[in-house]
């Protein structure tokens, strides 16, 4: 196969402006054409003025600031815990087994199932968010930060053995960890994303938020609105996934 | 299960090996048997033998690695603070790749009772022995596969090891590089006078460097030959003193 040359970044940048320009131009051909009947298809002509209205009254701002603060407790949470079970469980064999079980009992459990349990829980409150948040992106970061500290190059362990860094914390904090910080940083990246879309289920029940205000104008049938907040969440996650590979390309500013 | 010891009083050698006897796993049969080895402070010695002999494994036992079945391993580890009884060199430089090279060199100098300016000072001045002293904020990967090793030698002469003990450091290098590392090596011994224990499969990079040569053969694997060696590169010897080991090598080692 033959490899593409290598692109320079305002070409990819201009390539992705590109796509999504052409995204938008079908999808409002598609709309204004009649094909669809424009209740079943708002076009995305009318997203502008959807958002000048929700953001006067105040509610888009309302709406994102809620579902953000849902978003990060759940996130910090969710990743934190994860990486340490994780990391705890590639470690230590017998850990590892006496929670195997466990874990795969769990894990096949959808955050939506554990709705009920929320709000019989937390009731329906912000923390009920968080915990469905956080379960989503516990799960993802155990299973990468398991398989990166597993996959960490037993050599380098050796070396630390060889000159006197083969403690517990040094071997840690100065081979595993740092070896294994690759694939856990992809983990908490694939988090990040699932945590929108868990935003967004956990918010559906009436917590308020972005999921909220979607399912309120969805039952009005003012889908130009349920668009708007669509986009909302794109752009916040495509914000954050941005900002995360700015920090992760300096982190791992070691490798090639 | 036998331990090295590590031992405070003064001696002429800086180890000992015992009647040691090495092998993996508790019923399998041992891969090396009643090696009896003294390396004398400031010599420098080359074990060689046939591929799978236990040559490295024989190393490892040394720097701790991994226990001897029996027997014992003593290592006469000098009064002066701030050092490490061996600096290992590993065939693949092992280098942490999220280390810059300084920090690379500084590794084994953390937990031992060492200032964070000394660290420093002795790091660059390790990386000034192996002529890489520009190189100290250059990630591994930037560098060529020869200067990687040098690195390796310069994080082991940095814990100012009792004893240098290097794993075919130069076995996957081309032959111009190796040479050029060979010469290094040798100015690093003569410069230094540090004890070092170097394992190789290459007769002539053995008999090029070290004073005496420890050969290994047979299975179980022995010591089937400790010879003085003071060929050097010196021309006819050195062809002499090579191929008289080869021919020894093939008497004890049949396949």
């Amino acid at each position: 196969m033959q490899t593409d040359k290598p692109m320079k970044s305002y070409q990819k940048v201009a390539l992705s402006a590109l796509g999504v320009l052409v995204f938008l131009l079908a999808w409002e051909a598609v709309a204004r054409s009649g094909v669809v009947p424009a209740r079943l298809l708002p076009s995305p002509s009318a997203v502008p003025a959807a958002f000048l209205t929700e953001f006067k009254s105040g509610t888009w701002q309302e709406m994102v600031l809620a579902s953000l603060s849902h978003y990060l407790v759940g996130l910090s949470l969710g990743t934190f815990l994860g990486v340490s079970f994780g990391t705890a469980a590639a470690l230590w064999g017998k850990w590892d087994a006496f929670q195997a079980w466990v874990v795969r009992m769990l894990r096949p459990i959808p955050a939506i199932a554990w709705i009920p349990f929320a709000i019989i829980w937390f009731g329906v409150s912000e923390g009920a968010a968080s915990f469905l948040i956080s379960l989503t992106v516990f799960w993802i970061n155990y299973y990468a930060s398991y398989a990166a500290v597993r996959g960490v190059d037993k050599d380098l362990i050796e070396l630390g053995h060889a000159f006197g860094q083969g403690g517990l914390i040094p071997r840690l904090f100065k081979i595993i960890l740092p070896g294994a910080l690759p694939g856990i940083l992809s983990g908490m990246r694939a988090g990040l994303g699932q945590g929108w879309m868990t935003v967004v289920a956990a918010e559906l029940f009436g917590i308020s938020g972005l999921g909220m205000r979607m399912m309120e104008a969805s039952g009005l049938l003012a889908t130009h609105i349920v668009v708007l907040y669509m986009v909302t969440i794109a752009l916040l996650y495509g914000v954050s996934d941005f900002l995360f590979m700015q920090v992760q390309s300096r982190v791992l500013s070691w490798q090639r | 299960m036998a331990a090295v010891i590590l031992s405070k009083t003064a001696a002429t050698s800086v180890i000992d090996l015992e009647d040691v006897s090495i092998g993996y796993g508790k019923d399998a049969p041992p891969v090396l048997v009643d090696v009896n080895l003294s390396v004398e402070r400031g010599s420098f010695v080359a074990i060689v033998g046939p591929s799978g002999v236990g040559k490295s494994t024989l190393l490892r036992v040394v720097a701790g690695l991994h226990a001897a079945r029996s027997g014992g391993v003593t290592i006469h580890q000098d009064q002066r603070p701030g050092h490490r009884p061996v600096g290992l060199v590993f065939q693949d430089s092992r280098l942490l790749p999220w280390r810059r090279v300084i920090r690379n060199v500084e590794f084994g100098l953390e937990g031992l009772p060492v200032s964070r300016d000394e660290r420093r000072q002795r790091a660059e001045a390790a990386l000034k022995l192996v002529r890489l002293d520009g190189y100290a904020r250059r990630w591994p990967y930037e560098l060529s596969g020869g200067q990687r090793q040098r690195i390796g030698i310069a994080r082991a002469m940095a814990v100012d090891p009792d004893i240098l003990l290097m794993d075919e450091p130069f076995g996957a290098l081309d032959a111009i590089t190796r040479h050029n590392l060979q010469d290094e090596l040798r100015r690093i011994h003569q410069e230094t006078g540090k004890t070092v224990l170097f394992v190789t499969h290459d007769l002539e990079e053995a008999v090029h460097l070290a004073d005496r040569i420890i050969v290994l053969g047979g299975t179980p694997a022995r010591v089937v030959r400790d010879v003085r060696n003071s060929a050097g590169r010196d021309g006819s010897v050195f062809r002499d003193q090579v191929e008289q080991l080869r021919s020894e090598i093939a008497d004890n080692y049949s396949i």
